[in-house]
């Protein structure tokens, strides 16, 4: 019955719009290439025809069909003219990634058979986190309906390293109204939240071991340990009301997610000195204002760290200027993006120098050294070394006004002594000077040198002395013979060998007393050797008995009694051996 | 006389002419360090040390040793060098810099302050240079005494006379002061750990009580021997034995 007024009105249709009437038979999908986890929705629509028989289903080509199908038939008059159209929809998914087709569908229209095309559907595989992994079995175990995860990008990294975290809630029901929530408290990480803007439902209902979900991503982070050991994420803690309404206000349900884990290994040993944390891949570049300036003008330097890294955790790197040169911190710039995928971007320092004196100073090349974790190596960053020319600045602008200024000598580090060059005064091992042969025939030679000096020297003076010194030992004894001869004439009245014993033992004694010959005793003599004695009285005296002496041998004539001549004689060599001895 | 001199005349120079192949390692250990390779100049410097020794050769090596930062064998050479030339300013400055590495801190008495005396009057020469001195003081004695006795006048009789007195007393002075020297440079009393780290027991005996542990570059004074054991004491005044393999003698 219903399919004859159906007929009827077809054919009213028909009469009046054959000509605009057109009847199409066609597949379609809203999307031709999805990740495995995700849905798509694949519509076959018959316009302007009823199919005897319906629309036959399609083979899936290995797809699964997650729901349908759903049969949907309208009519719509616009301007008068009718339209109409059945259709029936599937959402489907895919368990893996690859090339499916999905194959014709077939309806009997009128006499013929009417065919759609096959779609090529291309399925990529799903990011980790939306496939069914243990964390999101154990969550969805708890509570089918309404439940959450955290999942990291890695299980396993070095300290420094990016790490992931992503918040997902899952839902089965249809509205759901936030209440509080509780999110963990990390310890041992750097956190930086990713900018998601505002939390939505993913457009696309996802499938979690055969059970359809509404996914909504509530909070990204990147996380970076800090610290090597097993790092565990704390559960976050959720409640919403389930299904409010008009008239109730829902039901309260508590959630808890699964508690995320991460192996953390300290970097491999070897670590460079310029190494400061940094993980990742980066690119390091230096630039300067200008390498000639004048003292007391400003230099600006820049260093700039680019890529994927920590940036964040990226301190000034050292310069090792010179003491000359005046630095204040660098101011820091960033440009850094946190999504998805990580922290990057850009980090620049840019410091301030002043140059005090001139001069021409090297910076030397800066090194920077970060971890690659991909290839789980250290990787040095150098830059072009610099040498900045410091001309004489002007006199005005100087530190200190008043001449050169003047400062003390700072000490900018500590290293042993340099090397002894030269001379290193080797010797064979194990000998010493002293004690060596060498040293004792040093010592032994000088005292005998000196010994034969000594030994020579007393003979020559024996030499030498057995004349003069025992002429003048012996002058007293030959003096006092003469005069004991003297003393005999004297006795037997013998005047004139008296006084020739007088004169002679006068002269005698002094001639030997002086070393002189006797022909050399004269007045003149006497006055020289004995002048000094007795104020010239000795001398004066000396010669007047020598003198007389030699008159009264010849001449019968004499001054004083022979006894007195005598006495004065001895008293006088007495005198004179007493002087001389003084 | 003269006869027998030459030949110990000639012994004299011997050891200038043996210096001629050292002389040259020494100019290419010098270029290696300047250079930065002090592994190739400790190496030159040793094979230098294997026949010949002085404390600038031996302040050298420990300079080698400081730069490759071998912190105990730095610290036993300068020891070396310093025996030999007590008081040396920078072996001492080099030394104290590689001391403060070492992890053991003893508590070290205070130096007596005759020794530092003692140091002073060293003045960072060598060994020999007491009996170089008392060589000079004797033949300056001898000189002076021989023109003692030519010289005639009274007044420089007297004076040279005494002069020479005071050098035979510097002579015999300078001569006693080398042989000590000799004598404590051949004493070889002390000793620096080399290893690591090494436990000093009660007992010459493995497995004995463990008094304390000592640590690379601490000195020793050494004591009594046994077999493989030795008996060392701290400059703090604790005693103990360690095997002697684990120490090097300055």
């Amino acid at each position: 019955m219903k399919n004859f007024i159906l007929a009827i009105a077809s054919f009213l249709v028909t009469g009046f719009m054959a000509h605009a009437q057109e009847v199409t038979f066609q597949a379609s999908v809203d999307r031709n290439q999805f990740a495995t986890g995700e849905n798509i929705k694949l519509t076959i629509t018959l316009e302007n025809a009823s199919a005897s028989g319906g629309i036959t289903t399609p083979d899936m080509g290995g797809l699964v069909v997650v729901q349908g199908p759903m049969e949907s038939s309208n009519f719509s008059s616009i301007n008068g003219r009718m339209s109409r159209s059945s259709s029936k929809i599937w959402y489907l998914t895919a368990t893996q990634p690859g090339t499916f087709v999905i194959g014709a569908s077939t309806a009997r229209v009128g006499g013929g058979v009417m065919q759609t095309d096959p779609i090529t559907i291309k399925v990529t595989k799903g990011a980790s986190s939306g496939g069914t992994s243990a964390a999101t079995d154990q969550a969805q175990k708890r509570d089918a309906n309404l439940f959450c995860t955290i999942s990291l990008s890695k299980d396993k990294a070095y300290v420094g390293e990016q790490i992931i975290a992503t918040y997902t809630l899952y839902s089965r029901y249809n509205s759901l109204q936030p209440r509080d929530y509780d999110l963990p408290k990390l310890s041992g990480f750097w956190a930086e939240e990713v900018d998601l803007g505002s939390t939505n439902w993913e457009p696309a209902l996802r499938t979690v071991n055969g059970l359809q979900y509404r996914v909504a991503v509530l909070k990204k982070q990147v996380l970076i340990p800090l610290r090597s050991g097993k790092l565990t994420v704390a559960p976050m803690t959720l409640n919403y009301l389930v299904n409010p309404g008009f008239f109730s206000s829902g039901t309260p349900v508590r959630i808890q997610s699964n508690t995320s884990e991460v192996t953390v290994v300290e970097l491999p040993p070897g670590k460079p000195a310029d190494f400061i944390g940094a993980v990742g891949d980066l690119r390091m570049d230096v630039k300067t204002g200008g390498t000639t300036v004048k003292a007391n003008e400003a230099i600006d330097l820049s260093i700039r760290f680019t890529g994927r890294s920590n940036l964040k955790l990226i301190d000034a790197p050292k310069l090792g200027l010179p003491p000359d040169f005046e630095t204040y911190d660098p101011k820091i710039s960033d440009k850094i993006t946190v999504n998805g995928s990580g922290m990057s971007g850009t980090r620049e320092f840019q410091y301030l120098l002043i140059p005090r004196h001139e001069g021409s100073y090297e910076l030397g090349s800066l090194t920077f050294s970060y971890f690659d974790p991909s290839s789980s190596s250290y990787k040095q960053l150098r830059s072009e070394p610099l040498t900045f020319n410091v001309q004489p600045g002007d006199a005005r602008s100087s530190a200190s006004a008043g001449g050169p200024s003047r400062m003390e000598v700072q000490r900018l580090g500590s290293d042993i002594r340099y090397i002894r060059t030269g001379d290193l005064a080797l010797r064979r091992q194990g000998t010493h000077l002293f004690g060596s042969p060498i040293y004792i025939v040093g010592m032994v030679v000088p005292p005998a040198l000196l010994l034969l000096v000594f030994l020579w020297h007393r003979r020559r003076e024996q030499r030498l002395g057995d004349q003069s010194g025992q002429r003048r030992r012996g002058a007293d004894k030959v003096a006092k013979r003469r005069l004991a001869e003297a003393e005999a004439a004297l006795q037997k009245e013998d005047r004139s060998a008296f006084h020739d014993a007088v004169g002679k033992a006068l002269e005698g004694y002094f001639a030997d007393k002086f070393n002189l010959g006797v022909s050399e005793v004269n007045a003149e003599m006497i006055q020289t050797k004995l002048g000094g004695m007795d104020d010239g009285r000795i001398a004066k005296e000396y010669i007047a008995l020598i003198r007389e002496a030699e008159m009264a041998r010849f001449a019968p004539v004499e001054s004083k009694p022979q006894r007195q001549t005598y006495d004065e004689a001895v008293a006088i060599l007495s005198r004179i051996e007493n002087q001389l001895r003084r | 006389m003269m006869r027998q001199l030459i030949p110990i005349a000639l012994s004299l120079l011997l050891p200038a002419f043996a210096q001629a192949g050292p002389q040259q390692l020494l100019e290419q250990a010098q270029q290696a360090y300047a250079n930065g390779d002090h592994k190739h100049a400790l190496a030159l410097y040793d094979s230098v040390n294997n026949q010949y020794t002085s404390a600038g050769l031996l302040y050298n090596i420990g300079n080698c040793h400081s730069k490759m930062n071998d912190v105990p064998h730095a610290i036993l050479y300068y020891e070396r060098a310093l025996r030999l030339a007590p008081g040396a300013e920078d072996i001492q400055a080099n030394l104290d810099l590689q001391r403060a590495k070492v992890v053991d801190r003893v508590n070290q008495l205070p130096a007596f302050t005759l020794g530092s005396v003692w140091g002073r009057l060293q003045g960072g020469k060598d060994v020999d240079q007491w009996a170089r001195r008392s060589l000079w003081a004797c033949a300056f004695m001898a000189v002076a005494a021989a023109l003692a006795i030519l010289l005639r006048q009274r007044i420089l009789k007297r004076v040279l006379f005494g002069t020479a007195a005071l050098a035979l007393l510097l002579t015999l002075f300078s001569a006693g002061l080398a042989a000590y020297r000799v004598q404590e440079v051949e004493r070889r009393s002390e000793a620096i750990i080399m290893t690591p780290s090494v436990e000093i027991l009660g007992e010459p005996r493995k497995g004995s009580t463990r008094l304390f542990i000592l640590h690379q570059g601490t000195k020793v004074k050494l004591l009594k021997e046994q077999d493989e054991w030795q008996e060392v004491r701290l400059s703090s005044g604790s005693v103990g034995w360690l095997p002697r393999e684990a120490i090097e003698v300055i």
